[in-house]
């Protein structure tokens, strides 16, 4: 059961769910609105207990910042528990965000706090609870924690690799602040998917962030995809004064929870997320 | 006249101890309620590996061993020497050595000395000098005598002590003739304090070693990242008094085996009882983890983005050299880490774990396992690689990386046959 069909994860999960094998059934806000009330009743007469959730739906940055989008993504989890409370379920994963750590944490791994004063990583990190508090130790839960994803069918268009592509396509010219220092972490689509798919086989539980461990620049990432565009031009712009923050990733648990799980090399993963951006299906 | 003495207790302190003292030519009694663990020591099949041990037990000056605790009455000092074991949390489990205690205490002579030598927690003795001496009062004196053990140089250790430790109940009364004799025997000071500092001392001590490790391992990690070499530093740092010409000051996989993690638990827990700031032990714990997984990030970043299903060669099995020790070994945590690849490992004395034999194939000696192998890993610094000529390694390997984190393997010799050559504390040399 995906909560959420149409999101940037969601069909991409419920496609290689399905060539798993798997019967998927995937819930949009179309079929139900997780905001509702009553979205829990709903909910509950698709759910039958032993199924694995896995739990996509929020309303992301860019379509709201503010203390009213907090509370609807709230009001969506206070659903989606009330209907888990009901229904035992036989594992729930939940997609959460590195935004639950603060923005200046420069090195980070599962055991530093998710105390992020903003409110979006604040929502992930209550929803985080609310499901522990729901699940308690009865039914396994994985809370997967991903950093910046970027991939063909993106629709956040957030500062990184995706913006870059699009303004590759679009404008032959990549766009800075300052000269792109800061290093962030970046994780290709597929993995995303192939990780996801293995947590939900293996009915896997815990906190887990889903990072690669290897950061580079936003302006090294930029001339990468550049080089890999041809005939695009990288410019930095003036930035606002401050601090330039570096955020890096320990990614030993992921190592060690999925032993053979091995992250497409990044070049090869940006020229192929570059095909989907150049020739888009 | 030398004293009789005995041990109770014959793990890895309690035999290294008695044979040490026995070398001196003090007629040593060493007691073990196990007759199997005696019968097989007495045929000189030892339980640890340590180098000089099997030499001393052998020798004709070795103690006597025995099952039979009746035979510590003569003795006119008797030490508790069980090791005391703990679990992977750190914590100890004290109930072997309190069961010692209490076979051993009724056979003891009224007039003996009694000297707890095991790694007990700071109360502990007092706490046994009160409820043993209330129950059946004895002339003889309790102490407690700081061990400073070290897995591969324990023989070494106990022959040539730095200094001694011993707790006393009342520590501006004189040591008995007979258990103060022992200690001059070898020669270097002997520090009186009360048993709660004793026991806290030997705590402290490891506590340094962590905070020089863990301190060395983090800026090791920042030499890797801007191009320094930590093996061109730490010199300097020798030189300086403040820091000293035997510091800790060499990279490593974290702090394995069980005393340092044993003691840091021990004062966490005490502390959160009494309300003290241990968020140190904590950043200590965390950066000896981390600092475990080294070869785990590299494999990850510089070799299976390359070569996804590269076959590997581990040379080194426990957690230190000279010892058999597999208790929080790096080389273990990798390959618990390693999936469903080949890999071949070998090491002189220690043994796979059994959760591991169905994947990890044990070779009879260092060339074998580097069969085919892409990738060689030095994960135990025993010495005796240090002296495998890499030109054999080079021919029997298929790939050219090596990862030594110690740096058992010279650097530019590796990098001469073609080698490319990681360790802690240094950027890559190709």
């Amino acid at each position: 059961m995906l909560l959420g069909a149409h999101g940037f994860l969601a069909a991409r999960l419920r496609t290689a769910l399905q060539d798993a094998r798997m019967s998927v059934h995937a819930i949009g806000a179309r079929d139900i609105d997780l905001a509702a009330a009553g979205a829990a009743d709903a909910l509950q007469a698709q759910l039958k207990e032993g199924d694995s959730i896995v739990f996509l739906s929020a309303i992301t940055p860019d379509k709201g910042k503010g203390i009213d989008t907090l509370m609807t993504n709230l009001r969506m989890a206070e659903q989606v528990c009330a209907a888990l409370a009901r229904v035992r379920p036989g594992h729930v994963v939940y997609i959460s965000s590195d935004a639950v750590y603060r923005d200046t944490e420069p090195f980070i791994d599962e055991l530093g706090p998710a105390d992020s004063p903003s409110l979006y990583g604040t929502m992930h990190a209550l929803r985080e609870r609310m499901m522990m508090a729901t699940l308690g130790s009865g039914t396994p839960l994985a809370i997967l924690r991903p950093t910046l994803i970027f991939g063909p069918g993106d629709t956040h268009n957030s500062y990184g690799a995706n913006r870059f592509m699009r303004a590759a396509v679009t404008d032959r010219r990549i766009s800075l602040f300052g000269e792109g220092e800061e290093q962030r972490d970046h994780v290709f689509v597929d993995d995303m998917i192939r990780l996801l798919q293995a947590v939900v086989e293996r009915r896997s539980a815990g906190v887990l962030n889903v990072v690669t461990g290897q950061s580079i620049s936003f302006g090294d990432l930029a001339r990468k995809v550049a080089a890999i565009a041809g005939d695009v031009a990288v410019e930095g712009k003036p930035r606002a004064a401050g601090p330039i923050l570096h955020r890096h990733y320990d990614a030993t648990a992921l190592f060690r929870s999925f032993p053979d799980f091995q992250f497409t090399p990044r070049d090869e993963a940006l020229a192929r997320a570059w095909r989907g951006y150049a020739q888009p299906a | 006249m030398n004293p009789r003495v005995g041990f109770a207790g014959l793990s890895h302190l309690g035999l290294v101890s008695a044979a040490a003292l026995a070398s001196r030519g003090v007629p040593v009694v060493a007691f073990d309620p196990d007759p199997a663990a005696v019968a097989a020591i007495s045929r000189g099949d030892l339980p640890v590996v340590e180098p000089g041990l099997p030499e001393l037990v052998a020798s004709p000056t070795r103690p006597v061993f025995t099952a039979d605790a009746a035979d510590l009455r003569a003795c006119d000092v008797v030490y508790l020497s069980l090791d005391v074991a703990t679990d992977d949390a750190g914590q100890s489990d004290l109930e072997p050595f309190r069961r010692l205690i209490d076979i051993v205490w009724p056979q003891v002579g009224a007039d003996a000395t009694l000297v707890v030598l095991s790694q007990v927690p700071p109360g502990f003795t007092r706490e046994l000098a009160r409820a043993r001496m209330t129950a059946s009062p004895r002339p003889g004196a309790l102490y407690g005598q700081v061990e400073t053990l070290i897995f591969g140089r324990a023989v070494e250790r106990a022959l040539h002590p730095e200094r001694y430790m011993v707790g006393c109940a009342d520590p501006s009364r004189p040591l008995p003739p007979a258990y103060a004799h022992l200690l001059e025997l070898f020669g270097c000071p002997v520090l009186r304090m009360r048993y709660e500092s004793a026991e806290l001392a030997k705590i402290s001590i490891n506590f340094f070693l962590v905070s020089s490790l863990s301190t060395t391992n983090m800026l090791a990690e920042v030499c890797e990242h801007v191009g320094a070499d930590w093996d061109e530093i730490a010199p300097a740092l020798r030189l300086d008094a403040r820091i000293g010409p035997k510091a800790y000051l060499g990279p490593g996989l974290g702090f394995g085996g069980g005393n340092l993690g044993r003691d840091l638990e021990t004062i966490k827990r005490m502390s959160d009882e009494r309300g003290t700031d241990t968020r140190i032990i904590d950043a200590w714990r965390i950066n000896s983890t981390y600092r475990r997984d080294w070869a785990l990030r590299l494999l990850r970043s510089d070799v299976f983005e390359r070569i996804p299903d590269a076959s590997l060669a581990v040379w080194g099995l426990a957690y230190k050299q000279h010892t058999a020790s597999t208790k929080n070994s790096p080389s273990v945590a990798l390959l618990d880490a390693m999936g469903e690849r080949s890999i071949s490992a070998y090491d002189p004395a220690a043994e796979l774990p059994a959760r591991l034999r169905a994947r990890v194939t044990i070779a009879s000696d260092p060339l074998s396992a580097c069969k085919d192998a892409d990738v060689l890993l030095v994960m135990t610094p025993w010495p005796d690689f240090r002296d495998i000529a890499l030109d054999r390694v080079a021919a029997a390997m298929r790939g050219r990386t090596i990862i030594d984190p110690n740096g058992v393997l010279d650097a530019g010799r590796a990098a001469a046959v073609g080698f490319a050559h990681y360790r802690l504390g240094a950027s890559s040399v190709n």
